[in-house]
Order: structure tokens, then C-alpha cells, then sequence
């Protein structure tokens, strides 16, 4: 089905090139509270892509083709499973997902990398008054991929998307955004 | 924060520097004296991430006039020379420099910029030339100091 409404427009001027920037990967999660109560728990953000110069969301389609016999090719995308390594994610003073991926890393609780949110905000879509277009991904994984390197400690990591997908608009591009879900009319 | 007047800032607080007059892009070959020469840097070597920042690099030179003196060395095993003890003076400067990095003592560059990190660019100073024409006989000595640093002033996330 076709999307019914409005397609929101770039706002950048014509052949204007859009920034890398302006495609920011921000990850949400949930920890203990770093004031040491033992109840409290926080919700944190964290801009993914510090430091790393190069990172694309790799949509790996599973993808069908067929020929009839009248030579017409037809295309199937069966599903995607979309994903974004950050290569190199140096292991940085102040970073909170640093610290809480190598917390679950020395524990080996693989099962914890499984509760993130991530958010995909293309703020060259949208503006400060209106929202920039955002899509929220519940239940994604990150996953840790090595730790080493040579003069800083790289500790690469690549964020699985889950595909539940629920559109809509942030109000600014910082940690405290609000996430605004488009209404369906 | 002006990166110039930072260096400045950063720079007195060695103490063969702060002894002695320091010059900023002026040449005054007395002995003792001290100037920083500016340098051009690269602007393709800047590192661009995809949140906006950029690192980039601010180099500068170091020079310091000393006197030399016409002496043969002794062959006297561990007698030291008047020149051996300027360069190793010098050279003070250079650790000094150094010595800072491991602390991250490093120049006030601004909220908008993080220093990554400080280094001179060689081990020991270059002899860049002894001038016998003056009285004292005056060498030439200069180190250079690299400070990479993370510009995040145009970084979206804020």
C-alpha cells in the first residue's frame, strides 16, 4: 500500500549535498543509575558514531528474482535485515554504552544485548519547529565484534535492527529528545 | 578560546621558558631567548566523523638561542661540555612538553575543542645552525609540537 500521506520534503536547497551529519544513529537503553541506588534505573541515549569516520545502515535484502517466460524479470524483496557497524568505536572516557557493553562483554550476558532502541533520525527531513523524521526501532541488538586495536582501545560494534518500526519526529537533534509518533489519520 | 594566546598561556608554565623572554613570531637571536613560529597546517589531513566534529591539527616550532663556546671536548671520560649542558637544557623544554601530555595538562583550546593529544614531533632538538659571526657564538635550536584536537563545533549532537 502506498504511503497515504504527505511526503515530507528535503530541506536542503536544490543539489545541495546532504552532510553525513544530518543522519544520526542514537541508541537507548536502560541501567542502574550511576548515583548508587540500588533501585533507581535510567533510561540513557548515546549519539552512536563518535569517532568513526565511515558507518552506513547495510539493509542485507533477501531478494527473489524471476524471469517468465515472456523474459519480464520480476523482483522479490523477501525482508531486510537492516544493520550499522561502527568501525572504529574507541572505548572513550564518558561513554555510557562503552561501559555498559563491556560490562555485559567481561560477563558474557549475550542476552542483554538484545534490549536496545535505536533511533534513525534523518534531520535533513523536517525542521527544529516541525521535527526532524524519525524512525524508532524497539528490540535491537548491538552487538560487540572485537576489543584491541593499537593505540587506543577500539572496540567495535554493530547495531542489529529489529524492523519494528514506529515512525515519527524529534523535536532536536540532543540526548533529550522527544520522540513523537506520526498519527495515522 | 584563541588557540595562539592558549599556547602562549600553556608555554609559560615551563620553567626555562618562563626564566627567559619569550617572543611570539618575532626573531630576536640573543642568547636564551625564545620564540614560537607559527605553522600552516594541512586542512586535507583533517579527519571528519560523522557527527560533525573534526579533528584537526595545530602545529607550532619552538626555537631557543644559545650560546656556544669553541671547545674541544677533553677525552676525559663523563667531563662535561658547557655546549652538552645548553642542548640538554633545551632539551628540558621538550620533556617538559611531554611530561605534560601524560598528565593531559594540555592548552585551553575552548569548550569546542577536546585535545586529543600532544607530542613533540622528534625525541631530542634540531640544530638548525651556529651563527660564529656574533659574540657569543649563538646556536640555533628548535622543536616542534604537534596538538591534534577534536573541533566539535559544528557536531549535531549537542
Amino acid at each position: 500500500m502506498a504511503a497515504t500521506t504527505t511526503i515530507k520534503q528535503i530541506n536542503l536547497n536544490p543539489g545541495q549535498r546532504a552532510e553525513r551529519k544530518l543522519l544520526v544513529t542514537v541508541a537507548e537503553w536502560q541501567e542502574p543509575t550511576l548515583d548508587g541506588s540500588t533501585t533507581g534505573i535510567e533510561t540513557v541515549r548515546e549519539l552512536l558514531g563518535t569517532r568513526t569516520e565511515d558507518s552506513s545502515i547495510e539493509y542485507n535484502p533477501d531478494i527473489q528474482e524471476s524471469t517468465d517466460i515472456l523474459g519480464n524479470n520480476y523482483t522479490d524483496v523477501n525482508k531486510t535485515q537492516p544493520s550499522q557497524a561502527f568501525d572504529p568505536f574507541l572505548i572513550l572516557g564518558g561513554s555510557r554504552l562503552g561501559a555498559f557493553l563491556n560490562d555485559i562483554r567481561r560477563r558474557n550476558a549475550l542476552s542483554e544485548l538484545q534490549q536496545f532502541t535505536i533511533y534513525v533520525i534523518t534531520a535533513f527531513v523536517g525542521s527544529e519547529e516541525d521535527g526532524y523524521e524519525t524512525e524508532k526501532h524497539t528490540d535491537c541488538s548491538i552487538t560487540y565484534d572485537s576489543i584491541g586495536g593499537d593505540a587506543n582501545v577500539n572496540f567495535p560494534i554493530t547495531v542489529h535492527f529489529s524492523n519494528k518500526i514506529t515512525t515519527g519526529s524529534v523535536d532536536k537533534i540532543a540526548a533529550n529528545f522527544e520522540f513523537t509518533p506520526d498519527t495515522t489519520i | 578560546m584563541d588557540k595562539y594566546q592558549a599556547v602562549i598561556d600553556f608555554l609559560i608554565q615551563c620553567p626555562v621558558i618562563a626564566e627567559n623572554p619569550l617572543f611570539f613570531n618575532f626573531l630576536d637571536a640573543k642568547d636564551n631567548n625564545k620564540q614560537i613560529i607559527t605553522q600552516s597546517n594541512e586542512t586535507s589531513l583533517n579527519k571528519k566523523f560523522i557527527d560533525g566534529s573534526v579533528m584537526k591539527r595545530f602545529t607550532f616550532t619552538i626555537v631557543d638561542f644559545r650560546s656556544v663556546i669553541y671547545q674541544p671536548i677533553p677525552k676525559v671520560e663523563g667531563y662535561t661540555n658547557e655546549n652538552v649542558e645548553e642542548i640538554i637544557d633545551v632539551q628540558s623544554i621538550m620533556d617538559w612538553v611531554n611530561a605534560q601530555a601524560d598528565i593531559e595538562n594540555y592548552p585551553d583550546f575552548g569548550n569546542d575543542c577536546k585535545i586529543d593529544s600532544m607530542r613533540t614531533t622528534s625525541e631530542n632538538p634540531n640544530l638548525n645552525g651556529v651563527d660564529t659571526q656574533i659574540t657569543p657564538a649563538l646556536a640555533k635550536y628548535s622543536m616542534s609540537i604537534q596538538i591534534d584536537y577534536i573541533d566539535t563545533s559544528k557536531a549535531i549532537w549537542k
